[in-house]
């Protein structure tokens, strides 16, 4: 009898657990029309990817007083469920936030066909998706390139501009998991590097997994003993641990996806930057414009001002104005076609 | 080859105790509570409980002591509704663990959304336990192992501490004696007039207070900050390394040793770029260890043998 009560405590606990964790979604005041996204398993609150796009929605609710709804997908199975929720709540728009959510969000466009659905770091198949999905692209490997350019410097050629940096010339990165979006940053990152020091090793440690601060910190303190002097993270919040190694062996670390500078301004150089907060409101815009367009990708890149590369914070002063004069440059020459990004490690011609 | 070698240094070995620290503790925790005949794989959740209070005291105090008292102190506190209920109310060790890890990561979740805002990370602690590393004088210098034993941090220290005094407890005192007693022949011990329950009850307690500096020691000492699910399955591979240690302290630490050394070392390899292979195999090697590990000692060694047996008498009087 009392294992039956207990048992029954047990679900009860497991319901309530469960209840806790999709009760964050937040809930607005009545308005006109609905914007909603999903994010992934990361969730809000990692100062990066999900946040970055979720403020793109609420700089929507300023502007044109949209509701705004938000879903937190705990594991995959979530994905097609949550999507699917929304349409039945007659959003306008669904945000489909992580380059995982590409099958469901196809899935679920298919199956709501008067929603709209955007796909943050999705590609959609021109030829197969269905009219309401549009995919949102970025061009890391525009901004890695920008960050290598930083490195590739730093690292050999003005190596006397800040005190830890050493003659080894050699830099580093810690990788989440190899998914397009990271393989963008770094084949990116490499060839921005080799761009300006052609001599430079490049070496990449990859941890395989978004959330685990301890390894990101084991992998760039490898990196750092190695005698990387700059490790650039492209790792979620495994990229914590990746600062907190810089600190302890006196490195300096290049943050991604937002400006990570606040987060350990004596180590954090600059940013590679995404600006999913501007994708996200420019498609909101396009929906209300009437300008939305489906079954296609839409890419940001430097052109759109949808990537780029963060302030120097306050190690402005020391970088010198070659360095400055240099990412001005490729700016430019990216700009006006005359370099190309390479997107992928074979583009780039780099061996992991 | 000279390559190849020159990864074996100093620093791999201090990454082994920096990555088998928080194993080392959850599995001494495992052993002890399953000495006792209690079934445990709530550490998981346990650590998430210890990480998180620790990083939120340490955020509100500015003090990591205060940190990492309330983290073990939380650990304990949680890990104690698996000793009630499975000693008092008699439920099945497995799914009161299971139902605790689920809960674990919920409720952080929860609490985080409710204390700080928002879910995901926490700000960076201002003072963290890392800033109290201490070398011990004239020891410290001895060569390879100075800067690896003797130039630490302060839990890595409680940590090589315990090891010893659970490894004594559990084999010289009256005490421990009871509670290996609990998990063989409950019925014996509790003849002569030892309370099973106690016994069982205090070694879930240890363990708890264990996995809670092993969750202060990821997120305050090694990190400087609490991220949601941080744990990342250290408390299971505690578990594989109790069972394969054979349910012995010493045995867990070393075979938590072995799983820190191969992570550190593919961390170094892949650094190297001395084998060319696809990530994922460096990553599944220490994984890898564990299962030959589990498979190839697990049969030498033998769990306790009321292992996760129930045990209730009816009181006549």
């Amino acid at each position: 009898m009392k294992r039956k009560i207990l048992v029954s405590i047990m679900v009860v606990l497991i319901i309530v657990a469960f209840a806790m964790t999709f009760s964050c979604q937040k809930k607005a005041a009545k308005s006109n029309m609905i914007v909603a996204m999903a994010t992934d398993v990361g969730g809000l609150g990692d100062k990066s990817f999900n946040d970055g796009s979720y403020n793109g929605l609420l700089k929507a609710k300023e502007n044109f007083n949209v509701e705004v709804k938000v879903v937190e997908s705990k594991q995959q199975t979530d994905y097609v469920p949550n999507l699917s929720n929304f349409a039945k709540e007659k959003a306008k728009v669904v945000f489909a936030v992580g380059f995982l959510m590409a099958d469901a969000m196809v899935e679920a466009a298919k199956n709501n066909p008067d929603t709209f659905f955007a796909g943050v770091d999705i590609f959609v198949d021109p030829n197969t998706a269905p009219k309401n999905a549009t995919g949102i692209l970025f061009k890391e490997h525009e901004a890695g390139y920008l960050a290598g350019i930083v490195a590739g410097l730093l690292t050999y050629k003005y190596s006397d501009a800040l005190p830890n940096l050493n003659k080894k010339n050699m830099v580093g990165m810690v990788l989440g998991m190899d998914i397009p979006p990271v393989e963008r940053y770094q084949a990116g990152f490499y060839a921005g590097v080799k761009a300006v020091n052609p001599t430079c090793e490049v070496i990449s440690v990859v941890t395989n997994v978004f959330n685990d601060p301890a390894k990101g910190k084991e992998a760039a303190i490898a990196l750092y003993d190695k005698g990387c002097d700059i490790v650039f993270h492209i790792a979620g919040l495994t990229g914590n641990g990746v600062f907190d190694a810089a600190k302890e062996k006196n490195g300096y670390a290049i943050g991604v996806d937002v400006d990570q500078n606040y987060l350990n301004p004596d180590v954090i150089i600059t940013s590679a930057e995404k600006k999913l907060t501007e994708a996200v409101f420019l498609t909101v815009k396009s929906v209300i414009d009437g300008t939305f367009q489906g079954g296609t990708n839409v890419t940001y890149g430097l052109k759109e001002g949808g990537v780029g590369i963060s302030d120097f914070h306050n190690f402005a002063d020391k970088i010198p104005q070659e360095i400055k004069d240099a990412i001005a440059k490729a700016i430019d020459d990216i700009l006006k076609g005359t370099i190309v990004v390479p997107a992928t490690r074979a583009e780039a011609g780099y061996k992991m | 080859m000279n390559e190849l070698l020159s990864i074996f240094n100093v620093e791999l070995l201090i990454g082994t105790i920096r990555l088998s620290t928080p194993i080392i503790l959850a599995s001494i925790g495992a052993t002890i509570c399953e000495k006792s005949g209690i079934v445990n794989i709530a550490m998981e959740g346990v650590m998430i409980i210890g990480a998180f209070f620790s990083t939120i005291i340490t955020l509100k105090t500015n003090n990591p002591w205060l940190g990492l008292l309330a983290g073990v102190m939380f650990a304990m506190v949680f890990s104690s509704i698996h000793a009630v209920a499975t000693i008092t109310l008699h439920l099945e060790h497995v799914v009161s663990g299971a139902v605790l890890n689920i809960v674990a990561l919920g409720l952080t979740r929860y609490l985080m959304i409710l204390i700080i805002g928002h879910p995901g990370t926490t700000d960076l602690v201002k003072k963290s336990l890392g800033q109290y590393k201490y070398a011990i004088p004239f020891l410290s210098k001895i060569p390879i192992l100075g800067p690896i034993l003797f130039n630490q941090t302060p839990i890595v220290y409680m940590t090589f501490i315990i090891i010893i005094a659970i490894t004594i407890f559990l084999n010289k005192t009256k005490t421990g004696l009871h509670i290996r007693a609990a998990g063989e022949h409950p019925l014996a011990i509790e003849t002569l007039g030892i309370s099973v329950s106690k016994m069982r009850y205090l070694a879930v307690l240890i363990s708890g207070f264990l996995c809670g500096l092993a969750g202060t020691y990821l997120a305050i000492e090694n990190g400087t900050s609490f991220t949601e699910g941080m744990t990342n399955g250290r408390g299971f591979i505690a578990l594989a390394a109790n069972i394969s240690g054979g349910w012995n302290p010493i045995g867990s630490f070393l075979a938590s040793l072995l799983f820190g050394f191969a992570d550190s070392l593919q961390f170094k390899l892949q650094a190297s770029k001395i084998i060319n292979m696809p990530s994922e195999i460096f990553t599944m090697f220490p994984y890898i260890i564990t299962v030959i590990l589990v498979a190839g000692l697990v049969r030498k060694s033998r769990p306790p043998k009321a292992l996760g047996l129930d045990f209730s008498i009816e009181k006549t009087s």
